[in-house]
Order: C-alpha cells, then structure tokens, then sequence
C-alpha cells in the first residue's frame, strides 16, 4: 500500500522530468529565435519539438513517463528581405528561423500547468502517507 | 482476536488500498498529460458495503498455508479501466489536468477521511478493553 504511494511519486516526478525538458527545449527555441545561417548557402535554426511516451520504470514497476525523441519541425522558414545580411541570398532575403514566439509562449504555458499538476500529486501522495504514519502515533 | 480481520477494519483497510492505488494511476495519468494517445484511466471501486455487512462469510476457511484462499487478495487487487476525460487532444490524448486534480484531491480528503475513522475505531477498542484514553 505504502508502496503504491511511493509509486505515485516516483510517476509524478518522471512527468516532472519530462515537463523540465520540455521547458529546456522551449528555451532553446526561443533563445535561437533569430538565429540565422553564417552563410549565403547555409540554414538557420530549425525549431525543436519533443513528444512523450509512456514506459515503466524497472526499478520500481511504476508506469512513467519518458522523453520519446526531440525531432525538428519541418515547415518552411520566414523569408525577410535584408540583402546587407550575411546569410542573404541572390535575391536579397534571409531565412529566419521557423521558431514562432508565440507557439512557444503558449507551449510554455502548458508545460508549467503541467508540471504544477504533478507537483500536486507529489504533494497529495505526501500528504496520505503522512496521514498514514500519523496512525502510528497514540491512535 | 485479529482486529484487522473484524469487518469495520477490513473495510477500512481494503478503502486505504484502494484509495493508494487510485492515486497511483490518477498520478500516471498526470504525467502523461502531454503523452499523444494516452487514455486516461481510473480504477473502479470494490463493493465496500458489502465487505462491511458480511463480506467473508462464503469463503473457506484456510486451515493450512497449503490451502488456497478463495478470498480475493485485498491489497492492489482493483480493476483499471479507461475513463477519459470530458475531452480530448487532436494527438488523442484524453486528460484533463483540471479534471485529474479534482480526482487528486478528493482521493486525498477521502484518504483522510478514513485515517481519522480508523483512529476513532481504534481509540473505540481501547475504551471497550479498559484502557485509558
């Protein structure tokens, strides 16, 4: 029983693992946010998204969440006519990042709610083990 | 006497666990809250009327470790089934955080609820054998 409340933990802070590396990946794209090539042939930064999978944990046995892969997002670049740019090309336009501000803003959004509910749940499977070892003292 | 055979205490016990468990998938479901295709899930409750009121009456009687209990093994012994939330994500994922910690917290009260009842139960026990309180 008790091991069931040790199991919700060790599940919610796995959704607290990968919801922290969600907010890395975000952070990376907003930071890379206008980050364009060094040369005329070159490609600017292609925005990262991650996704999630459900695995066990062989340790324990409690059902996790984990990082499944960090892929790049595949639509097309902003183009901005900017001909003294390095990266500029024969007609004069640069390729932006594909990384849209706000996207990303309501992405990190999500990932606190996230987090925040399971830090929830640690905080409710503390609180019932607490009330569990409460019996122990004069019931 | 065992008293976490008598059937009040049993009941209790047998809620605790499930109580425990719930928590365990209401948490997995948490933390998959951004998994694409995740349903959400729940556990069902046990009749816990019925254990209370006389539960173990038609099992046998084990007289011999050797002996096959026909009472169901109490602890971590419920049913999981798919409950998703009201709605779902393009991706397919059916959790709703809000939904979830509404679950989360009335586990918990609940959870409480029945730690103070057995603590009543026990203090109840200790005035019936003569003890001071």
């Amino acid at each position: 029983m008790a091991m069931d409340i040790t199991k919700s933990m060790t599940t919610a802070a796995s959704g607290m693992r990968v919801q922290s590396d969600r907010m890395r990946v975000i952070a990376e794209n907003i930071a890379n946010a206008s980050s364009t090539a060094t040369g005329a042939n070159g490609q600017p930064y292609r925005r990262q998204i991650v996704t999630f999978k459900e695995a066990v944990d062989e340790a324990t046995g409690a059902s996790i969440v984990r990082v499944d892969r960090t892929t790049r997002d595949t639509s097309d670049f902003k183009m901005q006519y900017n001909p003294s740019h390095p990266a500029a090309n024969a007609d004069g336009y640069v390729m932006l990042p594909n990384v849209n501000p706000l996207i990303e803003m309501t992405d990190m959004r999500e990932a606190q709610r996230a987090y925040e509910a399971n830090l929830n749940v640690v905080d409710a499977a503390r609180n019932m083990m607490a009330r569990t070892l409460d019996l122990l003292r004069r019931g | 006497m065992d008293i976490t055979k008598l059937p009040l205490f049993e009941t209790m016990r047998e809620r605790m666990a499930f109580l425990s468990a719930r928590q365990t998938v209401l948490a997995e479901n948490v933390a998959n809250a951004n998994t694409p295709g995740y349903r959400a899930r729940d556990v069902e409750a046990p009749d816990f009327a019925a254990i209370a009121a006389g539960e173990n009456e038609g099992n046998l009687t084990v007289t011999n470790p050797m002996h096959i209990s026909s009472a169901g093994t109490p602890a971590g012994n419920f049913r999981i089934k798919d409950m998703p939330d009201a709605e779902s994500t393009p991706n397919g994922n059916s959790v709703v955080l809000e939904d979830q910690m509404m679950k989360v917290s009335s586990t918990q009260m609940d959870y409480a609820t029945v730690t103070q009842l057995y603590r009543k139960a026990l203090a109840m026990l200790r005035v019936a054998a003569g003890g001071q309180r």
